[in-house]
């Protein structure tokens, strides 16, 4: 049986495969990494919530400072303190996980709220949906953290309470595009002239049916903006503090040892932010490509 | 130009410029509540320890001529803003929007420089993989693009100045803007407007959004009528392929490369708004970074203006609707 489907005006054929056994070996390649990370950083939060740890990541050894990866006893070498690189690498998800989750939450919450509003009333609550949308697109988005952040008060929950807001555009636009769509190939008006009532219309068949790949995809790409702009702010000093370890002040504490040619300190971290941050958006793109039937690479 | 091709442009215009208003209304609004929210108000500096209650304050607000609904703080204030005066710093006393002026053209010699870095990188690269598809070349930029916009853009910072100035002693640390040979002002510049431009973190969803769009292009009927008849395939493809995905990718990414600017500047000790504005925070000097978030909100309108005024004037049907 071959159903057909329309994706961006054009009609696909989706065979009953299911969509590991049709999917590209590059997407499967990207979506596989990027499980890869999501598990790390999964077991490397649980490793560090329940003390399972090489090291004390606070244990300071002054004998052993700045030690080159691979040093017996600690797999990535130590910090200009002395500090065990990879404790404290574990330790620093902590700065991202709970702040990020929560950042993820309050974008897909507000935006499937907004995006249903806009998409399946119209009229009015598109107008005035629309204008709020434009309005958080005009400021840039670290901007309006630092004014925050000197209105309020340094905080990581009120850092990503913003990044979550700032967010609630993309996801509600995706969200109301997907209606419109729906809406355009006369799907709703055939659930509403069968008469089911309109919690089950959104709720089933639009976000359950319909929105739940987007949703997840975009559940992805919002991790990997939160753990980015909670490593910039790290850098900035507005971050976690000190000696609680986050990548972003590990990247910045290092930097003072750059000049001396002395990298590791300060690449470590930022390697392990570009491997997540790259899994992140792989394991969206992979998974838009996998189960949106996208294909543009 | 025919006058026919320029009504369109001068009613999308003006329709624009309206919105535009009327978000940097709104702009103005979010920023209010937000310093309205805020515990740190002048008046309960004044008041510390002193009177506490609801009542007293609102007296002494009363007292000193200061409105006390919030509307009406609001419109003084807006009333205010729109005379050009957006307050002073508190740490230096200075008038807050002069001194946004005086650093905020390096901020947009940045802001644009970097802009086009991105373009000379991404435009290529989705045009050769829109037209060729994924083979032994494409395929690997495109992977390197992912790569460079995980990368955090501090670290690429630091990277460069360790190579290029540290080591290779090719390009000045100290940044000239006072003193130092003027004639070679430019050349400080390079550093940064490179790091900016490659480590925005945007230049692999350019690549993505232009790639589609030239690919959705090339495959419309237009353009294999002309490839059939010889005439010239690029000429057609331009319009809708290249120039409206460009100029509604660079209209989208402004707010985050003002976003990499602050922290970019703040890696090349660039004097700039993001600078002034990470200082503001650490001051918690609100009256500047108002400002600067006011004015940058400005910066991003202006672009969906460019944005909306490319699409008419190469589509003037658009202006209709």
């Amino acid at each position: 049986m071959i159903r057909y489907t329309q994706i961006s005006g054009e009609i696909t054929e989706l065979s009953d495969l299911p969509f590991w056994k049709k999917a590209g070996a590059v997407d499967l390649a990207y979506v596989g990494y990027g499980l890869v990370i999501v598990t790390l950083v999964v077991a490397s939060y649980c490793l560090g919530s329940l003390n399972l740890l090489p090291h004390n990541p606070d244990d300071i050894d002054l004998e052993l400072m700045m030690a080159p990866p691979l040093t017996p006893g600690h797999l990535l070498g130590t910090d200009f303190m002395g500090r065990d690189m990879l404790s404290r690498l574990i330790v620093g998800i902590q700065a991202y996980f709970l702040p990020g989750l929560l950042a993820v939450l309050i974008s897909l919450v507000f935006g499937t709220v907004f995006g249903v509003l806009a998409g399946y009333r119209g009229g009015r609550s598109d107008t005035v949906i629309t204008y709020i949308n434009n309005l958080v697109d005009s400021f840039p988005r670290l901007v309006l953290i630092l004014l925050v952040i000197a209105a309020f008060k340094p905080d990581i929950y009120y850092i990503m309470l913003v990044v979550g807001l700032t967010n609630v555009p993309v996801v509600a636009s995706l969200v109301k595009g997907k209606i419109l769509f729906l809406k355009q190939k006369n799907f709703i008006e055939a659930d509403i002239s069968l008469g089911l009532p309109t919690s089950t219309i959104i709720l089933q068949h639009i976000l359950w049916h319909n929105c739940r790949a987007a949703l997840i995809i975009q559940a992805t790409l919002g991790m990997a903006e939160a753990i980015l702009m909670e490593t910039s702010l790290s850098y900035l000093g507005f971050g976690v503090q000190e000696p609680t370890p986050s990548w972003g002040n590990m990247v910045q504490a290092g930097a003072n040892y750059f000049m001396q040619g002395k990298f590791w300190p300060s690449t470590a971290p930022a390697l392990a932010i570009l491997f997540t941050i790259l899994g992140f958006h792989l394991l969206g793109d992979g998974l838009n490509n996998l189960l949106e039937g996208k294909r543009d690479a | 130009m025919k006058l026919s091709a320029i009504r369109p442009i001068a009613l999308v215009l003006t329709r624009e410029l309206a919105i535009t208003g009327f978000l940097l209304l709104g702009v103005s609004f979010v920023v209010f509540i937000i310093l309205y929210l805020s515990p740190g108000d002048p008046f309960s500096v004044l008041l510390e320890g002193q009177l506490s209650t609801g009542e007293a304050r609102a007296g002494l607000r009363e007292a000193l001529g200061a409105p006390t609904a919030w509307y009406s703080r609001y419109l003084s204030w807006l009333a205010n803003m729109l005379t050009g005066n957006f307050g002073s710093s508190i740490r230096t006393g200075l008038p807050v929007l002069s001194e946004v002026f005086r650093v905020g053209f390096n901020t947009l010699i940045l802001t644009i420089g970097s802009l086009i870095i991105t373009l000379a990188i991404a435009v290529p690269i989705a045009l050769y993989s829109a037209v060729r598809g994924t083979n032994r070349i494409s395929w690997p930029l495109t992977m390197f693009s992912y790569v460079i916009s995980a990368l955090p853009v501090f670290w690429l910072g630091y990277i460069v100045i360790y190579f290029f100035t540290h080591k290779l002693g090719l390009f000045p640390l100290a940044f000239g803007f006072s003193g130092g040979d003027q004639k070679y002002r430019w050349l400080y510049m390079l550093l940064p407007i490179f790091v900016l431009g490659v480590g925005n973190g945007t230049i692999s969803e350019v690549i993505r959004f232009l790639r589609a769009e030239m690919a959705r292009v090339m495959a419309e009927d237009y353009i294999r009528t002309a490839r059939a008849k010889g005439a010239s395939v690029w000429k057609h493809a331009f319009k809708e392929g290249l120039l409206i995905p460009v100029t509604e990718m660079i209209a989208s990414k402004i707010p985050f490369i003002l976003g990499g600017a602050v922290i970019v500047e703040q890696v090349f000790n660039w004097p700039g708004m993001g600078r002034m504005a990470w200082q503001a925070a650490q001051d918690r000097d609100y009256p500047v970074i108002m400002g600067i978030a006011i004015l940058a909100a400005v910066l991003v309108r202006m672009g969906s203006l460019l944005q909306s005024v490319v699409y008419v004037a190469v589509n003037p049907r658009a202006a209709e609707e």
